[in-house]
């Protein structure tokens, strides 16, 4: 059984078919890989996927439950973890904060209890704190812990951003092109940290990418959208070298592509 | 015929930029983890001496200076500490979540009739009133939260704007909850029934105020505050349910204003509908983000500004009258009364703090707080380089 | 290709189809027009049967006051975007420099230097309030342009310190018809008037003039229109003098009917009716503020002199702010306004 599913989902903004039919599936522990040119309705199959849009027709499957309807929040509860595209961080708070802020399902007290200053919630307050650290670590940014997310730099927001997913205890996790703003070496990095990330926290990972090499080297299955529809899907080389790929990628006609 | 190719090596140039760019963002990095290792200082015991002294002259001013003045005066010191409970009210609004009110004059007004029609007409206890002004408080502002889901952006600053008028012409014109022209009387509690007894129990509440306003912040609740203000779509993935918390901040800022409220009306020991108007609830905004926008000590120094300007005292204190009177006399400015004071002054420091110091008072005593707590003295940590009034989200 | 699609849109949004088939055609082919005047006349009717004709014509004349001001309210909400909280204070000054200039002047020279007064008061607070803020969010311009309205209000106080003051009408005749039973001065037929001829031109300014074209499209494409080489700021100073003279005018011809003013009577008791106006025309439609000042005009004289409403205080008040909140969750664009 897969952990994540699409069936037939379509949405229309207006009069624009932003998606229509999208079927994707995310295995038990496998690194799925989304890629189509800009505009191909990728980010929206996540919106869909995670809540923030409502399909007009379709429904979404997380582990054998129709999440279709479900609010956002609760999604996170079962387990989706998601970043973005242009990173989903509160940037006036520190890079620590930000991890305690994405454990707030693990803090399981009142607020009004905290603001009385019950003694429960000092504990439980550490205990997220120390949770935030050993995170940090792993994803070697423990030296930042107490940085503000403000100046930091693109490549480390997007490091922090999946260290703050991890936080929220995700079986799921959504990345929005998370190399972007990345050089190759870096990207290469950060495919070591997603195959170390799956091995260690048993994650299933879907990935909204462009860089192909890194695509190749840890997906193990990838979809290709163009105009809000699956163009090819298969194993990376497959899809790499379909024709139909290749043709939306480059462009019969460019006034076309201009216009995606 | 041979295809010009492109007279610089594109790869080496795509590298070398790589490079540099790899250098500076390395550079960031190093920055902040030096920062993270630096022994951390400590002042000496002279650098001690002089905190502890600087920290013992605030808490004497705000403790033991109003212990010889007179009645009038300790009253208005009162208000100074009311304000900045509204203040901080206000700041939940405006500072963490992200939502505008310029109807606050209805949040406190309803906390004032409640507390004083229920120990006046109904002979209540002090303190079930004040509770019971709190919850009334906080339920009418569930009410408008429940409204600020609906309408959003600038349209429910309009709302709240009207709502506030509403409240002022309508709610508190009826005489049998406030008393009508002559107002409802608010007489002091019996266990702080001199003004100077008063003012030292505002002064506690105040405390109580920022102490739950300080733990606010530190639990799950101040934080989902803050990262839906700062985008509501990475709160939900964040796990934080939106409307919820929204509905919260509501109920928090109304609990605050209904005590506040409260408060003011046994302060003046009567309370009158014309005295909540909508210069008020301007004056409150004013106060509060000149205070500085999520900066606790500022909105606290800065309502207690307004409350002292606003009443005139500031202006007595500083003899600025005689120089008014005699611009008066000699030219063709008019006397500038102490009581119109507020309303000149106070739009100017708003303008100034929107257009120049975003940050307002918070930011500008930053340095001689953090020098406070041990850190070494740095005239331009500002902290906090984002503050401003526009992290309202409308 | 980028010149092109500018190019469309602009075509295709400056004039919309109304403008083209000029101001009253557009009442014809569209139904939400349509729905807006039979709104009108169905309040109108139900008026009538409550016996509250004369509440018609009262509603009538406060609601042109609410209409100039949301004329301006929404001007300057197409051009920047930015709600003006001190819309009704353009009036008030105009209505104190009236009453300074009309002792050396004559009353209607001084008629033109309280509206120059309320155009350089627009002036000012364009240059010094709005300019610098130009590029920050449009809720810290509210939150200045409150301030500005506030200082207003304290200027005010100030100068012309906290009294009432009688100002009398421009045209003196009290009682010069009677409509539906109610007897309507020289005054209040002026500022109706008013509010038509000034709406009527505006709609021409808008649909006719290349400056009227260039407000428009600086509001809908600032970069666009800057590179036609029209200076987007030029037309903001513009936009704000318009809005202030609108402003003005509504001072001016509204505070002598009571016969006293004192400071920030305006903003007091107009600035929340006008916006609720604009509001209910969909906030960028000139015809929808006239629309919306009518309806809320008519219906505040309605509840104020309704019998069974005697117990309740600020009824003025209570039945402008169920209509805001009521147009905002039903109807958000407005009764004229377009699905955004």
């Amino acid at each position: 059984m897969s952990v994540l599913e699409t069936r037939g989902c379509s949405i229309r903004f207006g009069g624009v078919q932003a998606a229509r039919d999208v079927s994707i599936q995310v295995g038990e522990w496998e690194i799925v890989g989304i890629i189509g040119p800009n505009g191909a309705g990728k980010t929206t199959t996540f919106n869909i996927i995670t809540g923030f849009y409502k399909p007009n027709e379709g429904t979404v499957w997380f582990r054998g439950v129709d999440v279709t309807q479900m609010a956002v929040e609760d999604r996170t509860a079962l387990g989706m973890g998601r970043t973005f595209q242009n990173v989903g961080l509160v940037k006036g708070s520190t890079v620590r904060e930000n991890l305690k802020t994405a454990q707030h399902l693990r803090a399981d007290y009142a607020t009004v209890a905290g603001m009385l200053g019950a003694p429960r919630v000092f504990r439980t307050e550490r205990e997220m704190a120390e949770r935030a650290d050993i995170l940090l670590d792993i994803l070697e940014l423990g030296d930042l812990a107490d940085t503000r997310v403000a100046g930091l730099p693109y490549g480390v927001l997007k490091r922090v951003e999946v260290a703050t997913v991890l936080a929220t205890d995700p079986d799921v996790l959504l990345l929005d092109e998370p190399s972007s703003g990345m050089g190759p070496e870096e990207a290469h990095r950060l495919g070591d940290t997603l195959l170390d990330l799956r091995r260690e926290f048993g994650l299933s990972i879907a990935m909204i990418e462009h860089h192909v090499p890194l695509v190749v080297r840890v997906c193990d299955y990838v979809y290709c959208l163009n105009f809000g529809e699956l163009l090819a899907e298969g194993k990376p080389e497959e899809v790499r070298n379909h024709p139909e790929v290749v043709r939306a990628y480059l462009g019969e006609d460019p006034d076309e592509l201009g216009a995606a | 015929m041979t295809v010009a190719g492109p007279r610089v090596d594109l790869d080496q140039a795509e590298a070398a930029a790589e490079a540099r760019a790899a250098a500076v963002e390395a550079e960031v990095v190093e920055k902040a983890k030096a920062e993270a290792y630096e022994a951390p200082f400590k002042p000496s015991p002279i650098g001690w001496f002089f905190r502890v002294a600087l920290a013992a002259a605030l808490v004497a001013l705000v403790l033991v200076f109003p212990l010889d003045r007179p009645l009038s005066d300790v009253r208005l010191f009162s208000q100074a500490a009311i304000y900045a409970i509204i203040g901080l009210s206000l700041n939940v609004l405006l500072g963490y979540t992200g939502q505008i009110s310029l109807g606050h004059q209805a949040f406190v007004g309803i906390g004032s009739f409640t507390s004083a029609y229920l120990v006046t007409v109904q002979q209540w206890p002090f303190a079930a009133a004040v509770a019971v002004a709190m919850a009334v408080g906080g339920l009418q502002a569930l009410v408008l939260g429940g409204v600020a889901l609906r309408i959003r952006g600038l349209y429910f600053a309009l709302v709240t704007l009207s709502y506030g008028t509403v409240a002022s012409d309508s709610l508190f014109g009826i005489t049998r909850f406030t008393g009508g022209g002559s107002g409802q009387s608010a007489p002091l509690p019996s266990f702080a029934a001199t003004p100077h007894r008063y003012y030292y129990f505002c002064l506690l509440v105040l405390a109580v105020v920022i102490w739950v306003d300080y733990r606010m912040m530190q639990t799950k609740g101040g934080r989902a505050l803050l990262a839906l203000r700062e985008n509501p779509r990475v709160a939900s993935t964040f796990g934080i349910d939106v409307k919820a918390y929204t509905l919260f901040a509501f109920v928090v800022a109304g609990v605050f204003a209904g005590l506040g409220g409260a408060l003011l009306a046994h302060k003046n020991e009567v309370v009158q509908a014309q005295d909540y108007n909508f210069q008020l609830a301007l004056i409150f905004v004013i106060m509060t983000v000149v205070g500085g926008l999520r900066s606790r000590s500022g909105v606290v120094i800065g309502s207690a500004f307004f409350a002292l300007l606003s009443s005139g005292y500031l202006i007595e204190k500083a003899k600025v009258e005689t120089l008014f009177r005699f611009l008066a006399d000699n030219t063709f400015i008019p006397f500038l009364s102490k009581e119109v004071a507020a309303l000149v002054l106070g739009p100017l420091l708003l303008l100034l703090t929107l257009t120049l110091y975003p940050g307002g008072i918070g930011q500008q005593i930053r340095p001689i707080q953090r020098w406070l707590a041990g850190h070494r003295f740095n005239l331009h940590d500002r902290g906090d380089k984002e503050v401003q009034i526009s992290d309202v989200r409308a | 290709m980028l010149r092109g699609r500018l190019g469309r849109r602009r075509s295709s949004r400056l004039r919309p189809a109304t403008n083209r088939l000029g101001p009253l055609a557009g009442l014809v082919g569209q139904p939400r027009r349509l729905l807006a005047v039979a709104g009108v006349v169905a309040v109108v009717g139900l008026f009538v049967r409550l016996e509250l004709q004369q509440a018609v014509v009262i509603g009538l004349v406060g609601g042109a006051a609410y209409g100039l001001l949301a004329l301006g309210l929404v001007l300057i909400y197409k051009s920047s975007g930015v709600f003006n909280f001190a819309q009704a204070e353009f009036g008030t000054v105009a209505v104190y420099a009236l009453y300074v200039l009309k002792g050396p002047l004559g009353y209607p020279l001084a008629l033109v230097g309280a509206l120059l007064a309320a155009v350089l008061m627009g002036l000012v607070v364009e240059r010094l309030i709005v300019r610098p803020l130009f590029d920050s969010p449009r809720v810290t311009l509210l939150v200045a342009t409150a301030g500005v309205a506030l200082m207003a209000i304290g200027l005010q106080f100030w100068i012309g310190e906290a009294k009432l003051r009688r100002i009398e009408p421009a045209l003196s005749r009290p009682d010069r018809i009677a409509v539906l039973r109610q007897n309507v001065s020289d005054q209040q037929l002026l500022l109706v008037a008013a509010l038509l001829a000034l709406g009527v031109l505006l709609a021409l300014f808008f649909s006719r003039t290349n400056l009227g074209l260039a407000i428009l499209g600086a509001s809908q494409e600032p970069v666009a229109t800057e590179l036609a080489g029209i200076s987007v700021r030029r037309l903001s100073s513009f936009t704000w003098a318009l809005a202030a003279l609108l402003g003005g005018v509504a001072g001016v011809l509204f505070a002598p009917i009571s016969g006293t003013f004192g400071p920030g009577e305006l903003t007091r008791g107009l600035l929340i009716p006008a916006f609720t106006a604009a509001v209910l025309g969909g906030m960028t439609s000139l015809p929808g503020a006239f629309v919306g000042g009518t309806l809320v005009g008519v219906a505040q004289a309605g509840a104020i002199s309704y019998k069974g409403l005697e117990a309740l205080p600020g009824k003025g008040t209570v039945i402008v702010f169920l209509l805001l909140i009521t147009v905002l969750t039903l109807r958000p664009q407005g009764l004229l306004g377009s699905r955004a």
